[in-house]
C-alpha cells in the first residue's frame, strides 16, 4: 500500500477530515503527550545538555508517532483533522529517500541523513539574517555577498527581512510583499553572482504562498534547485497558506523546507511534552507536507510568560530537547534534518559565538545535516547580520562533525556556563550586537579587525578545550 | 479559623465558609470543573457571598496558578484549564448575584487579539490567561483578527482595553491601523490600547501612539493594571 499521495492529503484537510474546535485540539495534544512523558518515563536533565543515551532517543521516537497518530494534524483554516492511521505513516516514512539534491553546476550538494556520530562533513545550509531588518537595494545584495562568499557555506536562508518594497512599507499578505518576493530574489541572484557562486542554493521564506510564488522563474528567479519554506504552526497545525507553499512546490518541483519543532511551555506541555511532539511534527512534515525531497527545520522554541526571548532555542531545556530529538529522527527515520538555532546575542559578539557552538553541539553530533540560524530574533535593528557568524557556523559545523555525543555534551556544558546568566530580562537577552556596515568594510567586504579578533579568540577557545579545526 | 493543641498535636480548624472557599480555590489548582461546579453549589447552599466565593476561592486558584506558570512550573494547557475551572463556577455563582456585583469581581475588561496576517497564537494565548488569572475579564478574538473586528468587540464588550499581538514585523503595520481608525472613529478616548509580541518594541509602541507595552505576558499583566487605574 503506497503512502497518501498530496491530493488525498489536501483532500483531508479542506473536505473531508473531521471538524474540531482548535481548543479542543490543543487540549487533546496536552492530554496525550502527558500521558506518553509518563508512559514512555521522559524527565528533562538539566546536567546533560546533550545525551549520549540511544535507548531515550528510540523511546522519544515511540513516543512521538504515537501521538502523530494518536491526534493527527489540524487545518486551523478548514478547522478539519488529517489524521493517518499507523500503517499509512510507516508507508510515508519508508517511501522517504533520505536525500536531496540542490544547487546548480559547481554548487550542486546532496543533502543527506547523516548518523549519529557521522564524521562525514555536514551541508552548511545557513540562516543568514532572520527578523532583522535590512534596505531594500544595495546594502541587501552586500550582505548576502558576505554570506556566499564563505567557501563552507553551500546554502542560505532568505528573509524576510525586508521591511519595504519600492519605498513602501511592505505588510504580510499583501501585494507589495507579493512583488518584493520577485525583487528579494532578484538581488538574492545579484549577490551570488558577484561571490562567482551562480548556482548557489537558496530557500525563499516570504510569509505569503503568492510571493513566493512571483519569484519563481528558473532563469532569473526562484530555481527547481532553489527552495521554499513552509512552517508547522505549534502544534501540530497548518492553514491553507503554508498548503498553498506546498501544493505549489510539488507543482513547480522545488525543494519543500520544513519549519517545524516543539515549543516548551505551549501546548504539550514542559520540555518533555513538547519534545514529543516536536517528533509528531517532524512526521506531520513528512505526512502532510509530504517532505519526500527537503530538509526539516527541527526545533525547540522556549515559552514563558517573563523570558524576554519568545524562542530562546539555545536555553538549555532547548538543548536538552534538540540534542534528544536530533538522535530520534536519525535513528529512526530518512528525514534530513537541520538545525535552527536563533540567538539571543546579536552578531559581531562573543556571546552569539558562544550560542552557535551549543546549537551545533546539539546538532552535528547528535545526526543532522544541515545548520540553520538567524540573528538574534526580534530586535527589529536595521543591518542587523553579516556573513562572519555565518562562517563561524561552518568552520565549527565542519569541526564538530569529528566529535562524540560525551565531549559535544561537556563543549556545551562550558558555553552555557559563560552565556546563560546573561539571558535576562533586565539585558533583554542579551548583547544587541553590530550591524553589516560596523562589522563589514562595505567597499572591500571583508569583516573588520576587531570583529575578527574576537571571532579568532572564541575559536582559540575552543581549540583549548579540545575541538580541532 | 480555630488553632487548637491537643495531646501534643496541633492544628487548624476551618469554619465551613473557609473550607469552601479552600475547595473552590483547589479546584481551580487542579484543574477540576466538575469539582469547582460542585463547591460554587455548595457556596450557594452556604449562602456564602458569591462576590467572596469568587475573590477569596475561585481567583485566588488561579492567581497560583498564573504564579507558577511565571516560575516555569505549570505550562499554558494549565493556564486554560484553571481559567476554564473558574469560569464553570461562575456560571453556577452568577445566577446568585447582581450584575454590578459580578462586573465588581472583575479589574476590568480586555478584548484582546493577534493583528490582521499573522496567525501566531500562542503568545496570545498565553497573555489572555495571565490576565484572566490576574482578574480581567478577557474576550478574546484570535488571531487573523482584522481592526474592525478589534473595534466592534470593544464596543459589544464596553471593553476598557483593547490588546494587539503580532510575532512578524510584516504585521505590526496593523497595530497602526487600529489606532488611526479609532481615532477616525472618533472613539479613541474611550479605549486604552496596549500592544505587544515578538518583534514589537516600547518605540514602536510610543511612535504608533498605543498607551501600553508589554514586554513578555508578566508585564502586559503589569501595564494593564496600570492602564485601568487610570
Amino acid at each position: 500500500m503506497a503512502a497518501p499521495t498530496l491530493w488525498e492529503v489536501l483532500d483531508r484537510a479542506c473536505n473531508t477530515g473531521p471538524v474540531m474546535a482548535t481548543k479542543d485540539f490543543d487540549m487533546k495534544i496536552f492530554s496525550v503527550a502527558t500521558r506518553l512523558t509518563k508512559e514512555y518515563d521522559i524527565k528533562y536533565d538539566p546536567k546533560t545538555p546533550v545525551s549520549s543515551d540511544d535507548s531515550l532517543a528510540d523511546d522519544v521516537w515511540k513516543a512521538g508517532l504515537q501521538l502523530f497518530t494518536e491526534v493527527g494534524a489540524y487545518c486551523m483554516n478548514s478547522s478539519r483533522l488529517i489524521q493517518f492511521d499507523e500503517s499509512e505513516v510507516r508507508q510515508g516514512l519508508k517511501e522517504m529517500r533520505g536525500e536531496a539534491v540542490v544547487g546548480e553546476g559547481s554548487e550542486r550538494r546532496t543533502l543527506k541523513l547523516r548518523k549519529v556520530e557521522d564524521s562525514s562533513p555536514p551541508s552548511i545550509i545557513c540562516g543568514g539574517v532572520i527578523e532583522s531588518n535590512f534596505p531594500e537595494g544595495e546594502n541587501f545584495v552586500k550582505l548576502y555577498q558576505t554570506i556566499a562568499q564563505e567557501p563552507l557555506i553551500d546554502g542560505f536562508y532568505v528573509g524576510p527581512p525586508l521591511q519595504s518594497s519600492e519605498g513602501r512599507l511592505v505588510r504580510s499578505g499583501t501585494p507589495l510583499e507579493t512583488h518584493l518576493g520577485r525583487s528579494m530574489v532578484s538581488w538574492v541572484r545579484e549577490a551570488i553572482r558577484r561571490a562567482g557562486r551562480p548556482g548557489l542554493h537558496f530557500i525563499s521564506a516570504c510569509t505569503s504562498a503568492l510571493a513566493n510564488v512571483a519569484a519563481a522563474d528558473p532563469h532569473e528567479g526562484l530555481r527547481r534547485s532553489d527552495g521554499i519554506v513552509s512552517t508547522i504552526m505549534p502544534e501540530l497545525k497548518t492553514d491553507y497558506e503554508n498548503l498553498n507553499k506546498i501544493v505549489y512546490s510539488h507543482d513547480y518541483g522545488c525543494i519543500k523546507h520544513v519549519y517545524n519543532g516543539g515549543m516548551i511551555g505551549g501546548w504539550a506541555g514542559g520540555p518533555e511534552g513538547a519534545l514529543i511532539v516536536s517528533i509528531a511534527n517532524a512526521i506531520m512534515a513528512v505526512m502532510v507536507y509530504q517532505m519526500s525531497v527537503g530538509a526539516s527545520y527541527h526545533a525547540l522554541g522556549y515559552l514563558r510568560a517573563s523570558t524576554p526571548n519568545y524562542s530562546a532555542f539555545v536555553t538549555r531545556p532547548c538543548l536538552w530537547g534538540s540534542s534528544i530529538g536530533s538522535q530520534a529522527l536519525s535513528r529512526n527515520t530518512k528525514i534530513i534534518n537541520t538545525a535552527v538555532a536563533m540567538t539571543n546575542a546579536g552578531p559581531g559578539t562573543e556571546m552569539q559565538l558562544q550560542e552557535i557552538v551549543s546549537a551545533i553541539c546539539a546538532s552535528i553530533p547528535c545526526g543532522r545535516e544541515g545548520l540553520s540560524q538567524g540573528a538574534r530574533r526580534f530586535k527589529v535593528v536595521p543591518l542587523l547580520g553579516s556573513g562572519l557568524e555565518n562562517r563561524f557556523w561552518g568552520e565549527v559545523g565542519h569541526a564538530m562533525s569529528r566529535v562524540k555525543r560525551d565531549f559535544a555534551n561537556h563543549l556545551a556544558e562550558e558555553m552555557l556556563q559563560r552565556y546563560e546568566h546573561r539571558i535576562t530580562r533586565e539585558s533583554d537577552g542579551g548583547p544587541l550586537g553590530h550591524t553589516l556596515d560596523e562589522i563589514y568594510d562595505l567597499k572591500t567586504l571583508q569583516p573588520r579587525r576587531r570583529f575578527l579578533d574576537v571571532y579568532e579568540r572564541v575559536k582559540r577557545e575552543l581549540e583549548d578545550l579540545g575541538l580541532e579545526f | 479559623m480555630l488553632y487548637f493543641t491537643y495531646l501534643g498535636f496541633s492544628g487548624i480548624i476551618l469554619t465551613v465558609e473557609e473550607e469552601i472557599l479552600q475547595s473552590l480555590s483547589d479546584a481551580v489548582l487542579n484543574f477540576d470543573a466538575d469539582a469547582a461546579i460542585d463547591a460554587a453549589k455548595a457556596s450557594v447552599e452556604a449562602k456564602i457571598s458569591p462576590v467572596k466565593a469568587i475573590e477569596e476561592g475561585l481567583a485566588k486558584g488561579l492567581r497560583v496558578v498564573g504564579d507558577k506558570f511565571e516560575a516555569g512550573e505549570l505550562w499554558l494547557p494549565h493556564l486554560v484549564l484553571g481559567a476554564e475551572a473558574l469560569e464553570a463556577a461562575v456560571k453556577v455563582l452568577e445566577g446568585h448575584m447582581a450584575l454590578e456585583d459580578l462586573e465588581s469581581t472583575s479589574r476590568g475588561t480586555i478584548v484582546i487579539g493577534t493583528v490582521e496576517g499573522d496567525i501566531h497564537d500562542l503568545g496570545l494565548r498565553i497573555v489572555a490567561s495571565m490576565l484572566r488569572a490576574n482578574g480581567f475579564r478577557v474576550y478574546d478574538i484570535g488571531c487573523d483578527a482584522h481592526t474592525l473586528n478589534f473595534i466592534e468587540k470593544a464596543k459589544e464588550v464596553n471593553a476598557d482595553i483593547i490588546a494587539a499581538s503580532s510575532l512578524m514585523t510584516t504585521t505590526m503595520p496593523f497595530m497602526k491601523d487600529l489606532v488611526e481608525a479609532l481615532e477616525a472613529a472618533g472613539i479613541r478616548d474611550q479605549y486604552k490600547v496596549m500592544v505587544g509580541g515578538g518583534p514589537v518594541s516600547e518605540e514602536w509602541a510610543k511612535a504608533i501612539g498605543v498607551d501600553g507595552y508589554g514586554k513578555d505576558a508578566a508585564e502586559a499583566v503589569h501595564v494593564a493594571k496600570e492602564l485601568v487605574k487610570r
